[in-house]
């Protein structure tokens, strides 16, 4: 249990990811049965949450709650953890040909401080008032103040930054492990350069983290300080809320976004880097075909890192903000388009005359090119701030950072657990279950996330429990209902990975020591 | 000392750096657009701390490395009696605190790794010293 095996630790932390997607797409299910059905009683929520549904009807500041929880159970317990600690655990030392990571003691205390956060974070379902509203971002007044801003404000939004501030210091010890093992453990002769690609986005996305979570991790103490001790980082004086005067002076909220964003726009890039870094290996491998431009390839993941410490504005276009700063973090990120398009040039330049091999792995692989254009396409429609002051905070946002961060990278991860899962169990995963849950998810997530897009041009809020207050939304009504059922669909189908997953450790065949036929160290090191 | 330990904590000096960057970051803007800035004003006897770092650091290259554990308790002991005396309602007296307990975790680290590991994790030390001349320089001189 406490092992300081890294292979052990790779499943730990891949099995803590599959454990918080099952839990984050529940509370998305719940959330989108509200959003369609506002008034209807369930007995089961005032079950699970008698503060919250009275009666079984949902208060909006349950669904606020849940929609906080979904967010940072899916950004930071799964597209944080799966990609770069579970994969990079198991894989980076094979294949570097490293012995285990370069700090195993602390690879364990990465793993368990990790879980511990979750548990923290779950927690605050449980206290009085249950989980905080405040979204996955905690954005001040709202998050600095105490329960004087609603029920979940008080201890739920204390335990929030409690767990995210572990899960900074679990992964800034992980990043340090990465980026040791990369620099100093590499087999002799084998230069940067001869990293499979793989390599590459651990160790970039090691260095995004390591600068990022040393940025959140002091944020999140000055916003516990401003809720516990008194303090006015981000609390602007005369703040009135419920009629009392909240006794602070001259804090900014727009401070607090500065320093959440400076982290949170590089978070992007740590759930995508190691994904990409995995999708280049199997369409190489599944195109019988070394990686086209390889070096390109490397370089397009550092320049995509650096920008990302360089565009956080982007996020407060309409936060309040010079037009010249808007310029200017405007044009850096659209800057980011350009390693962005030379990676997707020469996936398909990989692609290109290549004898291709449709395995579940690789139709993985593609369906991730296909969801990285699309959702990268809407990115720099948000990047331009006369667009974004009238998507910003609309269903558009929320389909743009839902294909791109988080089912694109989540494809990556099913790529990557088909391709490397006879290495991690001796058996294949179930090809046919495979390539079914991929056609079927593959249509499902289009079906829940290219018509929020247009709900987004209706100028449709995000965050709102309901719509039904709203005259000009009547027309997105049936929108909604279509994607609350696409929705079911794609949870639905989920149950047939789970099957293959679970099934398959014990009954998939059997496979051979180098199935795919790969060129990377992995397979033939134990 | 190995080249995992000295990149190890080369990587731990840079995350630490980050994050007292950060903290000074958002006091200069906090400092600039707040209008109630009061620069905290602390005891004379606070800004003799400073020596105490460059001292560990010297006994640890001389060998003495009990001696760098002493003095580096020290520093902590003497931190804690500073951050008695500040307080949180005033946002400059905040922030000095902020620096003063994240800087008093990391000596504290320092020591135990002292304690611990010897003039092996002396880089770490040397850093953990010059940060808090930093963080003196930075109340004394500029806020």
């Amino acid at each position: 249990m406490f092992s300081t095996d890294h292979k052990v630790i790779g499943k730990q932390y891949i099995g803590l990811a599959l454990f918080s997607v099952f839990l984050g797409m529940l509370l998305s299910l719940v959330m989108r049965f509200h959003l369609v059905h506002p008034d209807t009683k369930v007995r089961l929520f005032q079950m699970l949450w008698p503060e919250g549904a009275p009666g079984g009807q949902m208060t909006p500041e349950l669904y606020l709650s849940l929609m906080t929880m979904h967010g940072t159970i899916m950004v930071f317990f799964v597209l944080t953890t799966a990609p770069q600690s579970g994969f990079g655990n198991y894989f980076l030392p094979l294949q570097i040909g490293a012995h285990d990571m370069a700090f195993p003691v602390l690879n364990m205390l990465s793993f368990w401080t990790t879980a511990l956060s979750l548990v923290t974070l779950l927690l605050a379902f449980l206290v009085e008032g249950g989980a905080p509203l405040s979204g996955w971002t905690a954005y001040p007044p709202l998050s600095g103040l105490g329960k004087i801003t609603g029920p979940g404000q008080g201890l739920g939004q204390d335990l929030w930054i409690l767990s995210i501030a572990m899960f900074c210091v679990a992964s800034l010890m992980g990043a340090i492990n990465i980026i040791v093992t990369v620099i100093e453990l590499r087999a002799p002769g084998m230069g940067y350069f001869d990293m499979p690609l793989t390599c590459w986005g651990w160790f970039v996305t090691a260095l995004i983290s390591l600068f990022a979570f040393a940025v959140l991790l002091p944020g999140g103490v000055l916003l516990l300080l401003d809720r516990v001790a008194g303090t006015s980082f981000f609390i602007p004086g005369g703040l009135i809320v419920n009629d009392q005067v909240q006794g602070r002076s001259g804090g900014s909220p727009l401070l607090f976004q500065h320093l959440f964003w400076f982290f949170g726009h590089p978070e992007v890039y740590i759930a995508i880097l190691p994904g990409m870094g995995v999708i280049s290996t199997v369409l190489s491998v599944f195109s019988g075909k070394k990686v086209f431009g390889y070096k390109a390839m490397a370089v397009a993941m550092l320049a995509i890192g650096g920008l990302g410490f360089v565009v956080w504005g982007h996020h407060m276009f309409i936060s309040g903000m010079s037009p010249y700063s808007s310029i200017a973090f405007s044009v850096l990120t659209m800057a980011v388009g350009v390693p962005s398009a030379v990676k997707t040039f020469n996936w398909l330049a990989t692609l290109w005359g290549g004898r291709l091999r449709f395995t579940a792995a690789m139709h993985y692989a593609l369906g991730f090119v296909s969801l990285f254009i699309t959702g990268g396409i809407t990115g720099l429609v948000l990047g331009q701030p006369g667009l974004d002051i009238y998507f910003h905070d609309t269903y558009f946002v929320v389909a743009h950072f839902h294909l791109i961060m988080g089912v694109a990278a989540v494809f990556a991860i099913w790529a990557a657990l088909h391709y490397w899962f006879p290495k991690m169990y001796g058996r294949f995963l179930n090809e046919r279950l495979g390539k079914i849950h991929f056609f079927l998810t593959f249509v499902g997530v289009y079906a829940v996330f290219v018509p929020l897009h247009f709900a987004g041009f209706v100028g449709n809020p995000r965050r709102y429990p309901d719509f039904k207050e709203y005259e000009f939304l009547k027309s997105v009504t049936g929108l909604h209902m279509g994607v609350t059922h696409a929705a079911y669909f794609l949870a639905a189908v989920q149950l047939i990975f789970l099957f293959n997953y679970f099934w398959s450790q014990r009954r998939g065949a059997v496979a051979p020591g180098n199935p795919w036929g790969a060129t990377t160290r992995e397979w033939t090191d134990d | 000392m190995t080249n995992v330990a000295r990149t190890g904590q080369t990587l731990l000096v840079v995350a630490s750096s980050m994050l007292f960057a950060a903290v000074t970051s958002a006091m200069v803007v906090r400092r600039g657009i707040g209008g109630d800035w009061v620069a905290p004003e602390l005891p004379a006897w606070v800004w003799a701390t400073a020596v105490l770092g460059p001292l560990a650091s010297w006994l640890i290259l001389r060998g003495w490395v009990r001696g760098a554990v002493i003095a580096g308790g020290l520093l902590v002991g003497l931190q804690v009696l500073v951050l008695a005396e500040l307080r949180m309602a005033v946002i400059g007296e905040a922030f000095l605190s902020v620096l003063v307990a994240a800087h008093a975790i990391h000596a504290a680290a320092g020591v135990a790794a002292l304690a611990r590991w010897g003039e092996r994790a002396g880089l770490f030390w040397h850093f953990v010293g010059a940060l808090w001349i930093y963080v003196l320089f930075l109340f004394g001189v500029w806020a």
